[in-house]
């Protein structure tokens, strides 16, 4: 699996479409250079960016903390 | 990368050089116990990763540990003084241009007859491009390391390389990581996992900082302070429940799982019981009623005389009897009143004679008084007894008494029987009623031996009945009643268990969504402190984490359960087509999940019931065909294209029946296999039609023999193996 696929495997949960994020039937076609703006969606590129590079848990967690601090 | 071939040189039982060449297809080496299947496995697990197996201690274990048993015992024996070599040379061909030879030594010094190997074997590994001779040796280990990862990558070996008896423990499904293990080749579940703990361990961080932002802006620093300890303490116990429900509910699953096995086998077992119950009953029926007969036949005799049987038919003799007395009596009493007439005429005329004594003679009693005082009182003389005078006036009274009979002194017949016959008579008026009843009560003796004998012989008939079904059932079944009252007291048990943890469980829930409500409470008193705003930034990262933890897990869980689903699919796929033109339990393979992550296999028919107990056999067929699947499902990539499978005697605990079902699936799931199997040594039908199949894509089928018989083998000296290929 790659990364798109592990990303659109996430965005099947059905928190995605009760929240608005995603519509329903989207996932499969979700694109990782989707350009919309979503805080939880940029939040697992980075995790499954990390897991895929191999980085380690502290290292991604750091990135994910500056992406949601001011 | 396939087999090209393998090259045993001293090796074990193969003495010499001995040669087996392989192609794509089903590469089968047949034979019996002993004779070297096991030594060929051994000894490609050798060249590859520098061990054999133990069996003794059942593990593999490295070269030093056999020492110079790898060399063969033939070689050691003919050497002469100097070195003796052991030597497997595997050859692996990636494609059409490149080929690779790993190539493992093992030398041992001989020296005035006694052997020593070297501790450790050497390994040579070149790489050949094809059409040249010459290869080119790769030195560094590190490469040595990855070409091995290329020919078997570490997580693929153990269901691509594996021993029939290995089997059960390669997938155990008791064991949530077995299964995970496998999960992860099919399609990598770490990564979940990582995600999983990444996201949990940055919701955690970012409710803490919510919270010192929180007690940072509190109005009552002091009372902040309280209800975060109040909430720590509550975390801390909600944490401790959770773990609890887990255990819980673990427990709940496997009391669960044991009752759903029992139920699969509660009707059978109820109905043993119960026909062991009846046959307990008809036995002590039986019992009852044979004991009543045996009374009944010796109260038979008895009743010959106790009920006066013997006197069956003599009613007319008692008629006859009673008549003959009857007229007898008559006789008699008319003799009685003849002779009593008669008396009474005699005697009255002797009392007319006695009344005709002298005047003078005084008065009988007056004459009895002068008999006894022996004194005559007329003549006042003595009168001696026995005197003259005495008898004279003796016949005075005599003559008085003389001829007054009494009907006792007349007889009235020769012998007098009369009372005998009276009492015959009586005897016979007592008798008469049971002579009347001796031909109802004979009926009825015999009636009742007969309604005994009837109920007797129906509860023969029931009893073999009853034991007729009950070893049908055992049969069928394989429960004996001991078992079966086993299996109903146990289900009982069981889901008296399962109750009270199911009750144990709803009570643990229901404290832990108290404590939940509680911290909620608290959360929000705690809000209730802050005064102003919280930073925007720290409620949103504060959500945006909190979901990331909620996606991670349930998106693990959920890809977890697609992909048992998948691998139970595929595994289907295989066991549907071993199982075909058998006979045998067929089924459904269920992977049935309970709490832990353990999965556990059932077979079930189209509708989910399940199919009844699992034996040895079908559990062995279902993991080959999870591990078949575990290949042959993986996302993404051709491993079972890339890899060789070999195996040594998988169809040995399934039996020859699924054999060829076995073969057919093997050849078809994999590019290259290559099988150890005795089921093909003895059997000449299963061998001709593993020749002859369309089904089977085969490759070179080789016939293995010791060259001495394994009971004549205490001296090995002699021992090489011969190799002839069938094809």
């Amino acid at each position: 699996m790659n990364k798109e696929q592990i990303l659109q495997s996430f965005l099947e949960d059905e928190l995605f479409i009760e929240r608005g994020y995603v519509k329903e039937g989207e996932a499969q076609k979700f694109k990782w250079t989707d350009p919309r703006k979503n805080n939880l969606i940029e939040v697992l590129r980075m995790a499954i960016d990390g897991v895929m590079s191999k980085e380690s848990e502290g290292v991604t967690a750091r990135k994910v903390n500056s992406f949601l601090n001011p | 990368m396939i087999i090209e071939s393998i090259e045993l040189h001293n090796f074990m039982c193969y003495s010499g050089e001995n040669r087996f060449d392989f192609t794509e297809g089903m590469n089968v080496i047949i034979g019996d116990n002993n004779h070297g299947k096991s030594k060929l496995y051994d000894a490609f697990y050798w060249a590859m990763f520098d061990q054999c197996f133990d069996t003794g201690q059942k593990k593999w274990m490295p070269t030093r540990h056999f020492g110079k048993d790898i060399i063969s015992d033939k070689a050691i024996h003919e050497a002469e003084n100097g070195l003796v070599r052991a030597v497997v040379r595997v050859t692996f061909k990636k494609d059409e241009d490149h080929i690779y030879v790993i190539e493992r030594r093992l030398t041992a010094v001989k020296r005035d007859g006694i052997a020593t190997a070297d501790k450790e074997s050497e390994e040579t590994v070149v790489y050949k491009e094809f059409g040249s001779k010459q290869g080119k040796e790769i030195t560094n280990p590190s490469d040595v390391e990855d070409l091995k990862r290329n020919i078997l990558p570490d997580n693929i070996r153990p269901y691509m390389w594996f021993q029939g008896e290995q089997v059960e423990s390669i997938i155990d499904f008791s064991q949530s990581s077995s299964l995970t293990q496998a999960i992860n080749v099919l399609s990598n579940i770490t990564r979940y996992d990582q995600v999983r703990a990444l996201a949990e361990s940055l919701e955690k961080s970012a409710l803490d900082e919510y919270q010192r932002k929180a007690r940072a802006q509190s109005k009552d620093k002091g009372r902040s302070d309280e209800l975060e300890v109040k909430r720590n303490t509550l975390t801390e116990r909600l944490e401790l429940l959770e773990k609890e429900e887990l255990n819980k509910k673990d427990n709940l699953g496997a009391a669960d799982e044991a009752t759903q096995r029992l139920m699969g086998q509660f009707e059978d077992a109820s109905r043993m019981r119960d026909l062991d119950a009846k046959q307990r009953q008809a036995e002590r029926s039986l019992d009852e009623i044979s004991e009543d007969e045996k009374r009944e036949r010796i109260d038979l005799h008895k009743k010959m005389f106790s009920r006066n049987w013997v006197l069956k038919g003599t009613g007319h003799l008692l008629h006859e009897y009673n008549a003959k007395y009857s007229t007898y009596e008559r006789t008699r009493l008319e003799r009685v009143a003849e002779v009593q007439a008669r008396l009474k005429a005699e005697n009255q005329m002797i009392q007319e004679i006695q009344t005709r004594l002298p005047i003078n003679v005084p008065e009988p009693m007056y004459v009895e008084q002068m008999l006894e005082q022996e004194h005559c009182l007329i003549c006042d003389r003595e009168a001696k007894k026995d005197s003259d005078a005495w008898n004279s006036i003796k016949s005075l009274l005599d003559r008085s008494k003389a001829n007054v009979k009494e009907l006792e002194e007349e007889s009235l017949s020769k012998h007098d029987f009369s009372n005998d016959f009276k009492r015959l008579m009586q005897n016979g008026l007592g008798l008469e009623r049971d002579i009347n009843n001796v031909d109802g009560d004979i009926k009825s003796t015999f009636q009742s031996m007969k309604r005994l004998e009837k109920r007797r012989k129906a509860y023969a008939e029931e009893l073999i009945r009853i034991t007729e079904d009950m070893n049908s059932m055992k049969a069928g079944t394989s429960l004996d009643p001991i078992q079966a009252k086993n299996i109903v007291n146990e289900l009982s048990s069981k889901q008296d268990l399962a109750k009270r943890f199911r009750d144990e469980l709803v009570r643990t829930e229901r404290t832990i969504e108290q404590l939940k409500e509680q911290i909620k409470g608290i959360d929000k008193e705690l809000s209730g402190l802050v005064s102003g705003e919280l930073p925007a930034y720290l409620e949103e990262k504060k959500r945006v984490l909190e979901e990331f933890a909620i996606v991670a897990k349930s998106t693990r869980d959920r890809v977890f359960q697609r992909l048992v689903k998948q691998l139970e699919d595929e595994a289907n796929r295989h066991y549907r087509e071993m199982m075909q033109g058998n006979q045998g339990v067929r089924g459904i393979i269920r992977l049935v999940e309970s709490t832990k992550g353990n999965y556990t296999p059932r077979l079930t028919d189209e509708n989910g019931n399940p199919l009844g107990q699992l034996n040895t056999g079908n559990i062995i067929l279902i993991k080959l065909a999870t591990i078949m699947a575990i290949i042959s499902a993986r996302q993404g990539s051709r491993d079972t294209d890339l890899y060789t499978l070999i195996t040594d005697a998988p169809m040995s605990v399934f039996g020859e029946d699924y054999t060829i079902g076995f073969c057919k699936t093997v050849s078809r799931v994999y590019r290259q296999s290559i099988i150890m199997s005795k089921e093909f040594y003895k059997n000449e039908t299963l061998r001709r039609e593993l020749l002859d199949s369309t089904d089977i894509k085969r490759g070179k089928i080789y016939v293995i023999t010791p060259s001495i018989a394994d009971a004549d083998r205490t001296n090995r000296n002699a021992l090489t193996t011969q190799i002839k290929a069938l094809n």
